[in-house]
């Protein structure tokens, strides 16, 4: 088994660890003996997109975001080529921004996106920042989603589209910070504002875009169970500390359970 | 108008009292009185500043401590009197509390050097008029306090319209740095040229790395770190300055570095203990300032060749009979810079200790972004992560591919670092965020730790 994925803008979207989660995906695949090969595309690359599993679209700051939007449009018939084709997207902060319909700026601009999730974003006046965690009704593993957030941009998920949340806020702002969502999925495009990186600390969701990434190829993969102690602490630990006691039942029941798993 | 000079005299007073009170309560004051007298009278540092000259101003986001250190070093070794917040306050408090103790009044006062944070240059230079403002770099720090660097380079413009008067040092290698300069003033420039560790190709997380004015991606033909390093941008041809100030034939020595350091008519080769090649920069900074202030260069070549910081960056000590060395590391280059430095061939013992409170930074994402290079190939016998965020560092050393055997998580300080002691090999690194760095000297002092004033980094010996 080979899992492809392409790493879009390396050099300009790197900001908040995000190599940290195609560092994830890849131990976790190859873990599982599954190979693994991340090509970066850039600024003028082309991008076939027959290739690829998953794409992994991260945050910049501002002027270098604005630059791989302007390319990225380009690769835009690519990229929904390959969607169509079953392949799976990941995008993280400005890259969730980008793949959705328009930005609207503060002076009332709009930039167009790429429309590969049924969202649009307005300016805001101040950033939303901060830990945060949700419940993601997508994943069977009902501990929540942990992370840090930092976006100016407000986020909404189109009422008539076929957008779901990722997920729903237990604390942080999420989406807009005002109707308690956070994230969209999509078919098997998924946008989120969480970083820290995301997929470190929530092996269910690693392991869920993981699946999603292998189906294109290989149908009706398992991914067998991992030893994930030090990741479900670290989890257990942001919890208890930021969110006053919230989650602490799940994620107590949650440990037994990987533990079970690994044993 | 005499009601500001009675307020101003007032604060001076508490200031000076809580300087007292300290001392007495055998504490260290490096912001409380400066905060204290603030508080009283806001306009303060413009009227503490006015008996100084000249007065020079170092910010950038690293190496601003060792940098203002030295320059202070300097201008003392030329005979000057010299005011300066030695200690890394660099917060308005804290240089109220340096001017505080310095400032005696009217007349031709001592010259100040004064190390600004990045973020409170627009605070403290609409205030103080200053005669020189050295820029270090730009690297990414706390993105949480200061969001990006784009905005960052833009404030510091802003700051630096406050004092048009001011001559601008700047690292010419920083391309964000370097694009500060061009508004007519006088600018001039320092830059380390190619060493034997450039590479051609960015080993740590790149950004501001695109042209000022066109946005596209800067051409490189070295890097020395960051994105540090000699550019030319291949749509407009902007480039990096030429250096009037440069680091010429850098080599690392046993025991830190050496480099000819060219000036217009001359040039000297520097020694320095200091390791790894960000002194190097700091050491450029440092030299340039005297230089322009009339140090003369066998003065920086004496005062380079056994110049140490006190406190802070690198601290060595010996425990137990074993040699040990604490480092600040608060950010991935700041970080991948320190392990280059600290990890050698020998076993050691590894306490690396995370937090999370402002002064560390919220986000905790840029653990991710450290080059661990240098301690994945280092023989480490164990790795302890400690702190706030202890099973954060730990599943980001899982992924990193550090041996899930060599890896214990003891989130409390004084715990990891006794276990850390029990290790049997015979050298500690110990890697702390900000808020945990006073935590860790006193818990060390307390099991017994001698701080070793020559700290000898151990990367040439053989294994
Ligand atoms: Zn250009």
């Amino acid at each position: 088994m080979k899992l492809h994925i392409c790493h879009l803008y390396p050099d300009l979207l790197n900001l908040y660890g995000d190599r940290g989660n195609l560092l994830v995906l890849y131990r976790r695949a190859r873990w599982r003996g599954i190979a693994v090969e991340i090509t970066g595309v850039s600024l003028g690359d082309p991008l076939d997109p027959k290739l690829y599993d998953l794409f992994f679209l991260g945050g910049g700051p501002d002027q270098e975001q604005g630059v791989a939007a302007g390319d990225l449009l380009t690769k835009g018939p690519w990229l929904r080529e390959a969607v169509e084709e079953g392949a799976a997207v990941l995008a993280i902060c400005g890259g969730y921004q980008l793949v959705g319909r328009y930005y609207r700026t503060a002076g009332g601009d709009i930039l167009p996106g790429l429309g590969l999730l049924p969202v649009y974003t307005e300016a805001g006046n101040s950033r939303l920042k901060g830990n945060i965690a949700v419940r993601s009704p997508c994943l069977d593993d009902p501990r929540p989603v942990v992370g840090f957030e930092n976006h100016g941009g407000r986020t909404f998920i189109e009422a008539e589209g076929s957008g779901e949340p990722l997920g729903y806020v237990v604390f942080g702002f999420g989406n807009n910070g005002s109707d308690g969502t956070e994230g969209c999925i999509c078919g098997k495009v998924i946008g989120t504002y969480l970083h820290g990186p995301l997929l470190a600390k929530n092996p269910h969701l690693a392991d869920y875009v993981l699946s999603l990434a292998l189906k294109r190829r290989y149908r009706g993969v398992v991914l067998p169970p991992l030893e994930d102690e030090l990741e479900w602490k670290a989890n257990e630990a942001f919890l208890r500390r930021f969110g006053r006691g919230v989650g602490e039942r799940e994620n107590k029941k949650g440990v037994t359970l990987a533990r079970s798993a690994a044993g | 108008m005499m009601f500001k000079l009675i307020l101003c005299s007032l604060a001076v007073f508490l200031g000076r009292l809580a300087a007292l009170l300290c001392r007495l309560a055998g504490r260290e004051a490096t912001s409380l009185p400066g905060y204290i007298a603030l508080k009283v009278y806001p306009g303060l540092l413009g009227q503490l500043a006015r008996g100084l000259s000249p007065v020079i101003i170092v910010t950038g986001t690293n190496g601003k401590t060792t940098t203002s250190n030295l320059l202070a070093r300097l201008l003392a070794a030329q005979g000057r009197q010299v005011v300066s917040n030695g200690e890394g306050a660099n917060m308005p408090a804290g240089v109220a509390t340096a001017l505080l103790k310095g400032a005696r009044g009217k007349g031709h006062g001592p010259a100040a050097v004064l190390e600004v944070d990045e973020g409170s240059l627009g605070i403290v230079l609409r205030q103080v008029s200053a005669h020189l403002v050295v820029v270090t770099n730009l690297l990414r720090d706390q993105l949480d306090r200061y969001h990006e660097l784009d905005q960052l380079a833009s404030s510091i413009k802003g700051a630096l319209a406050q004092v048009p008067e001011a001559r601008l040092l700047l690292n010419a290698d920083d391309p964000l740095v370097a694009s500060l300069g061009g508004d007519g003033r006088e600018v001039i420039y320092y830059s380390l040229e190619r060493t034997p560790l450039s590479r051609t190709r960015p080993a740590d997380v790149l950004e501001g790395h695109l042209c000022p004015s066109c946005r596209v991606p800067l051409a490189y033909t070295y890097y020395h770190y960051g994105h540090l390093g000699s550019y030319r941008c291949p749509h407009c041809g902007w480039a990096r300055p030429e250096g009037a100030f440069r680091g010429e034939d850098f080599h690392r020595e046993e025991d830190g570095f050496s480099l000819d350091f060219v000036f217009n008519d001359g040039r000297i080769r520097l020694t320095s203990p200091l390791p790894g090649v960000y002194n190097a920069y700091n050491v450029l900074a440092a030299g340039s300032a005297g230089m322009l202030l009339g140090v003369e260069p066998s003065v920086i070549r004496e005062v380079v060749k056994d110049f140490r910081p006190g406190r802070g960056r690198v601290e060595g000590f010996r425990l137990a009979g074993k040699e040990g060395v604490l480092v600040l590391v608060k950010n991935p280059v700041g970080m991948a810079e320190a392990l280059r430095t600290v990890a050698g061939n020998r076993p050691a013992a590894y306490v690396v200790a995370i937090n999370d409170l402002a002064a560390d930074g919220r986000d905790v994402s840029w653990l991710w972004d450290v080059d661990l290079e240098p301690l994945l190939k280092s023989p480490y016998a164990r790795i302890i992560c400690s702190g706030l965020r202890a099973w954060d560092m730990a599943v980001c050393l899982k992924y990193s591919g550090v041996s899930l055997e060599a890896l214990r998580v003891i989130p409390d300080l004084e715990a990891a670092l006794r276990e850390a002691v029990e290790e049997p090999v015979d050298y500690l690194i110990i890697l702390s965020t900000y808020t945990n760095l006073a935590l860790c000297r006193r818990l060390l002092k307390g099991m017994g730790a001698q701080s070793e004033a020559a700290y000898m980094p151990p990367v040439s010996r053989p294994a």
